[in-house]
């Protein structure tokens, strides 16, 4: 599941991701982080579902992180696509490839929801679920 | 050396004969590649009579020619729209001209001349409005009506600007997200975009321009089309020939031609277009024979925009296809805005039609100029520059300088941007009158406690229109200039501008 996590300005200096990690032993993966002067922004994959998952949120709210769950995808109508390939280099998580017949393979699991294929399509084939 | 065009291994009127008892061989471009691999050129020359070629990618200089037919009572339409996209109305009472980049006056961006290309070749119904003064032969003033490809007596699709040899690929040297006529183009160097199709492309299979001309029969969306000449912009010396087409719309299919849209970039008119080229010496053939190895282009810097971009690397083919481009050590994800797997099937449409009989080769009227013109346009007139509307009357602050005078005397000049120097009047940061008051009200003492030390710049000799867009993409409203060794020489504002650009005549 991936996490969208907002930190406040008291908790930004603070190693609170790394401690949860150490108590639960969930080994995460950072997808994108953006930390400005007053906020921090970072989006997570935890490798991980139900009960597990419930407790590595609560711990990071508990922490006062707010935390988001990542659910957006997408979905390409393959019978408008014209398999240009437009959108298989600009996703920043490499989620849309294309293989040896230049059809347009698209990860899910990678997918982190940004939105950018969507717009970058020509023809409009790729929308937001 | 033999003319351009020299009929040697076959003439069209053989290929021609074959083509009519069934035993001209056809290959797409990639086959023969293969052939010439395994057979050498000369034999694969002499055994395989037709290559087949393909491309599939927007292509902005594209439109149509209509003709509507007169009404009763008649009009000599002044203006007109089809689906809200205006279309070129300087010809007689009810002829157009619909141009692939014109966008719908309601829906802007989302809808074009592309589309309604599209639409009419799809069948659909488009709304048709046209204006006019009304004049004795002519009286009507105004037309709303709906008309679909039946209605029309012709439908011409007729575009300056094809099929371009190659082309540059892209890239973004700078530090945000940019959207261009090359697709999402990430920051960093994050992505590679590319078009043309490599080694099916039609004309880097002609390069020596031996065969195409004026009359060669083509594919083209999906019907049967012919060359007109050279392309504007053709450029074969440079590997950036280019030719202008037409084919009959009404023959036309909505798989080769689509209406497409480039974000914050515009429409375009995706067009299919494959070019059989008869081997009719071995200078013909070996062109035919490239491969993408072979075939190289510049991957551009498109952060940079200037006519003249920077070229980051020279790549082939085969390396921006595999999706892999390595820059500088890294190793970047590279892919088409063309579709290589249309372009693939427009070939193998091609040689499908000649072996079935149902499509003949033939000798161009003329052939294309191996050789073209393509200048830049020099601007006669003077345009100001950041030098000719800068602010040189400059309050710079110091680092060390303390944050409440600073603030006194910013208010007092009624100044928003501070840049601050060192002691020899080089750049370190800059700060602008919101910072000021964010600081003063968190007790703050010193300027480098609150300057931003990344600062957007501009040069003195820069065109306006460049450090505007600068400033839209950074959300700023003025920059500090500044020379080559980084020393400040003015500031210009969104204020500045204003000021001198709206006094002209
Ligand atoms: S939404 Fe973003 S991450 Fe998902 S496939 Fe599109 S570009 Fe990639
Ligand atoms: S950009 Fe759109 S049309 Fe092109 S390959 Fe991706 S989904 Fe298909």
């Amino acid at each position: 599941m991936k996490l969208k996590l907002n930190y406040s300005r008291e908790n930004i200096g603070k190693p609170i991701l790394s401690d949860i990690i150490l108590r639960t032993g969930i080994p995460i993966n950072i997808l994108e982080a953006k930390i400005e002067p007053n906020t921090g922004e970072m989006l997570i994959d935890v490798p991980t579902e139900g009960e597990r998952l419930k407790e590595f949120s609560s711990l990071l709210q508990r922490a006062g992180v707010t935390v988001k769950e990542i659910t957006r995808t997408i979905e390409i109508d393959r019978g408008k696509c014209i398999t240009c390939g437009a959108c298989v280099s600009p996703c920043p998580v490499k989620a849309l490839a294309q293989d040896e017949n230049w059809d347009i393979i698209f990860y899910e699991e990678k997918c982190i929801g940004c939105g950018i294929c969507v717009y970058t399509c020509p023809v409009n084939a790729i929308r937001m679920l | 050396m033999s003319k351009r065009g020299a009929e040697e291994l076959r003439t069209y009127e053989e290929i021609n004969q074959k083509i009519k008892s069934g035993d001209a061989i056809v290959m797409t471009a990639d086959d023969f590649i293969k052939t010439v691999e395994d057979s050498g050129l000369k034999r694969a020359a002499k055994e395989v009579d037709v290559v087949t070629t393909g491309t599939f990618g927007a292509m902005c200089s594209s439109g149509a020619f209509i003709n509507f037919g007169h009404s009763e009572p008649p009009i000599k339409m002044f203006k007109c729209w089809l689906n809200d996209v205006p279309a070129y109305k300087g010809l007689a009472a009810v002829d157009c001209y619909l141009g692939a980049t014109a966008m719908s006056e309601t829906k802007g961006f989302d809808y074009g001349g592309g589309h309604v290309i599209e639409d009419l070749v799809s069948g659909k119904e488009i709304e048709l409005r046209a204006e006019a003064y009304g004049t004795d032969c002519y009286p009507r003033r105004s037309i709303e009506t709906t008309v679909t490809i039946d209605d029309l007596n012709q439908a011409m699709l007729l575009n300056p600007r094809n099929a371009y040899e190659r082309y540059n690929a892209a890239t973004n040297g700078t530090d945000r997200i940019i959207h261009t006529y090359m697709g999402t183009l990430l920051p960093h160097y994050g992505n590679v975009t590319y078009s043309g199709s490599g080694q099916l492309s039609p004309l880097y299979k002609d390069r020596g321009f031996e065969i195409i001309g004026i009359g060669t029969r083509i594919f083209l969306g999906g019907g049967i089309g012919c060359v007109i000449g050279e392309g504007t912009q053709h450029s074969p010396q440079n590997q950036f020939g280019t030719i202008m087409v037409r084919g009959d719309l009404k023959q036309m299919n909505n798989r080769y031609l689509r209406g497409a849209t480039y974000y914050k970039y515009g429409t375009t008119l995706y067009v299919g277009i494959g070019i059989p080229i008869p081997i009719i010496n071995e200078k013909v053939a070996a062109s035919a024979a490239l491969k993408d190895e072979e075939i190289f282009t510049d991957i551009l810097d498109y952060g940079v925009p200037s006519r003249s971009r920077p070229s980051v690397k020279r790549a082939s083919y085969s390396e921006l296809r595999s999706g892999r481009v390595e820059i500088n050590g890294r190793e970047i994800t590279s892919s088409s805005l063309s579709s290589n797997k249309v372009a693939k099937e427009i070939a193998t449409n091609l040689k499908g039609w000649i072996e079935e009989g149902a499509f003949f080769l033939n000798r161009p009227a003329e052939l294309v100029p191996d050789h073209g013109e393509f200048k830049p346009l020099e601007l006669r007139r003077k345009e100001p520059r950041v030098r000719d509307i800068m602010t040189r009357e400059l309050v710079v602050g110091k680092p060390t300088d303390d944050i409440k005078s600073v603030a006194r005397i910013l208010i007092a000049k009624g100044v928003d941007h501070l840049p601050i120097a060192d002691g020899e009047g080089k750049l370190m940061g800059i700060i602008t009158s919101w910072d000021l008051a964010k600081a003063v009200a968190q007790d703050k003492r010193q300027l480098h406690e609150i300057m931003t030390m990344k600062v957007v710049t501009a040069k003195e000799d820069e065109a306006i229109d460049t450090v505007v867009r600068r400033m839209e993409q950074h959300n700023i409203s003025g920059v500090p200039v500044v020379d080559h060794s980084n020393r400040i020489l003015g500031m210009l504002t969104v204020n500045d501008i204003s000021k001198k650009l709206i006094r002209r005549p």
